[in-house]
């Protein structure tokens, strides 16, 4: 464990989380610093999503603790987390499609004129904000008025992102942010990742595409059955000893944890 | 016509490029109204060239007075069929508005407290029924489609299946006789309701909150917005403008019947549909449900006026509709489309 006497900007400790006879969490910890990017990757039902929802609010935990900035909290709900600044983009993007690019961005807080006390949507505003928003991000989009359904998945994914982003988060979860993208895609939307750690947003990255966890990963953790089993500097590890990690195999010889054994066979 | 443009472009969209598919989602979005406004037009050439009396000030005011309680209520629908529901409780709603009003007016209530008392009442059902929608999950074909039934019912039993004459020198007939400034009153009543459907549909959040609960509802409720409430809400509009349209018809006719405004509901929906508003929701249009309203009202009054058997009307336009959506479905295909 990193433990440098930093501040982190979360401290998860002994979280657990028992589904019926499926201990899903189990005694499991994360630990994140300002700006750092984190690559949470483990098999399915390894309990990543779970430990992120933890986080984001959405499940609650039997037992263990979370510490933001020192500060211990209790989300009991995902408008806890958000208050707490804690952001996530949800796999599904949760986006409407016929619905435009600005409309999208400001869903639920857009900018409003009062005319005779009637609360009107702000347009002007919302699509200067919106391009304004989106340049600083380096989203290319031509068009705020596009709608959505009419963007590619990259450029998708890039509006859920940015909206996670806009709400100022100090941690911000995404969950597989480039499943099914194009490759061109993948880079622009790992590039966005960056742009937003180097404004000092700590980020939680769950996927399955190990290749992108060493280009923008300062540090990987593990996740095997619910609990915790590796965490990594992105330079002390390969590709190879991840898959590893992830798989089982090779962890199970190293630890003497025998008893692990069976459940270990592919 | 294929918009979804070409994977990889996030990095690098040549301006050229965008600059397509923005007019493209332009064309997509206002399609089916260029496509209607068409109709709408082709519709009035042919009754003006083939009738002798179509094309007059006085018949034209005609079927804008006639079709008022069509616009309003078409007004409301486009909200709620864009929000993903249905509402078929309509007709029922303006039979028992309309009944109720005369007899409250015959029971001797001044005529503002009848009007006041009848949005109420077209609110209450309109919540009622949102309730089971909204909040108890329960759908909304399934609920307004009781509705149907258990309003015109109680219209029914009030009246015991007669009409209810209003007294002809009762203020309250001017709701639907009056004009003013060489307007319908009606016609005035449903412009004044379009202008706000059309301000709140497009320039208000609740307006974006309706189409995106249409798209993806999940989305807009993560998005902190009450989304059972914004559903519950656009029954109660449908109520009310019902109540609205069912006071017009009893002040226009003179009289409250239970019978009034039978299959009303199905000619809502059927302006609203053809007019581009999108049955699976998140896409709807009051510009389009303006056309396609004044579209099944101009068909009505023009088989009439070439001397063709009213029996024709229901035929030509159910076809015209099929036909309409068809070549809309077709022609632009990101307008009916599902998600």
């Amino acid at each position: 464990m990193m433990s440098d006497g930093e501040t982190y900007r979360v401290r998860m400790t002994g979280i657990s989380k028992r589904y019926g006879p499926i201990q899903t969490l189990d005694d499991v910890s994360l630990n994140l610093k300002p700006g750092e990017v984190l690559g949470l990757v483990g098999d399915n039902g390894a309990g990543k999503s779970t430990l992120s929802k933890v986080l984001s609010g959405a499940v609650i935990p039997d037992s263990g603790s979370i510490e933001i900035d020192g500060k211990v909290v209790s989300f009991s709900s995902p408008a806890d987390a958000r208050a707490a600044r804690v952001e996530m983009v949800y796999q599904d993007l949760s986006l409407c499609d016929t619905v435009d690019v600005a409309g999208n961005l400001f869903l639920g807080r857009e900018p409003r004129r009062r005319v005779l006390g009637i609360p009107f949507l702000d347009n002007r505003r919302m699509h200067d904000e919106t391009r304004e928003m989106l340049d600083r991000l380096g989203i290319v989009i031509a068009d705020t008025r596009l709608k959505v359904e009419n963007l590619s998945g990259g450029q998708r994914q890039s509006i859920a992102i940015g909206r996670a982003a806009s709400f100022d988060p100090s941690v911000l979860i995404m969950d597989e942010p480039t499943a099914a993208l194009a490759v061109a895609e993948v880079e622009a939307v790992l590039d966005l990742i960056r742009a937003v750690s180097a404004r000092g947003v700590s980020v939680i990255l769950i996927t399955h595409r190990l290749q992108d966890l060493f280009l923008v990963c300062d540090r990987i953790q593990v996740m095997y059955e619910g609990r915790n089993v590796a965490e990594r500097k992105i330079g002390d590890t390969s590709i190879e000893e991840v898959v590893n990690l992830i798989v089982g195999r090779k962890f199970v010889a190293r630890s003497a944890r025998a008893s692990r054994d069976e459940a270990v066979q592919p | 016509m294929n918009v979804t443009s070409s994977p990889g472009n996030i990095g690098a969209l040549p301006p050229k490029r965008a600059h397509n598919s923005t007019w493209k989602d332009v064309a997509i979005a206002n399609g089916s109204v260029v496509s209607i406004a068409l109709f709408f037009i082709v519709v009035c050439v042919v009754f003006s060239l083939i009738t002798n009396s179509f094309l007059t000030t006085p018949n034209l005011l005609n079927i804008v007075r006639q079709s008022a309680p069509l616009l309003i209520v078409a007004a409301a629908m486009t909200f709620v069929i864009t929000a993903g529901g249905i509402d078929l409780s309509v007709g029922s709603v303006l039979a028992l508005t309309a009944t109720l009003s005369a007899v409250l007016l015959q029971a001797g209530l001044p005529w503002p407290l009848v009007v006041i008392a009848m949005l109420a009442l077209g609110a209450a059902v309109g919540a009622l029924q949102g309730f089971f929608i909204a909040y108890e999950r329960i759908p909304a074909f399934i609920v307004t489609l009781a509705g149907l039934s258990v309003i015109r019912g109680v219209a029914l039993l009030i009246t015991g299946g007669y009409s209810i004459p209003v007294e002809p020198t009762s203020f309250f007939v001017n709701i639907g006789r009056a004009w003013f400034l060489g307007v319908p009153v009606p016609a005035l009543l449903a412009l004044v309701v379009l202008i706000i459907a059309y301000l709140a549909f497009n320039r208000t959040p609740f307006g974006r909150y309706v189409t995106g609960i249409g798209a993806n509802a999940e989305a807009v409720r993560r998005a902190g917005v009450d989304t059972r409430f914004m559903m519950l809400f656009v029954y109660i509009l449908s109520g009310m403008a019902a109540a609205v349209a069912g006071i017009i018809l009893a002040a226009r006719l003179g009289s409250g019947s239970s019978n009034a405004g039978q299959g009303f509901e199905l000619d809502v929906i059927a302006a609203v549909v053809l007019g581009g508003t999108s049955l699976f929701g998140g896409r709807g249009t009051i510009i389009g449900t303006v056309l396609g309203a004044l579209t099944v009202a101009v068909i009505g009054n023009g088989l009439i006026l070439a001397h063709m058997s009213p029996f024709l009307t229901p035929i030509v336009t159910g076809t015209i509709i099929l036909v309409a959506i068809w070549l809309n479905f077709r022609l632009f295909k990101g307008a009916t489309r599902s998600r």
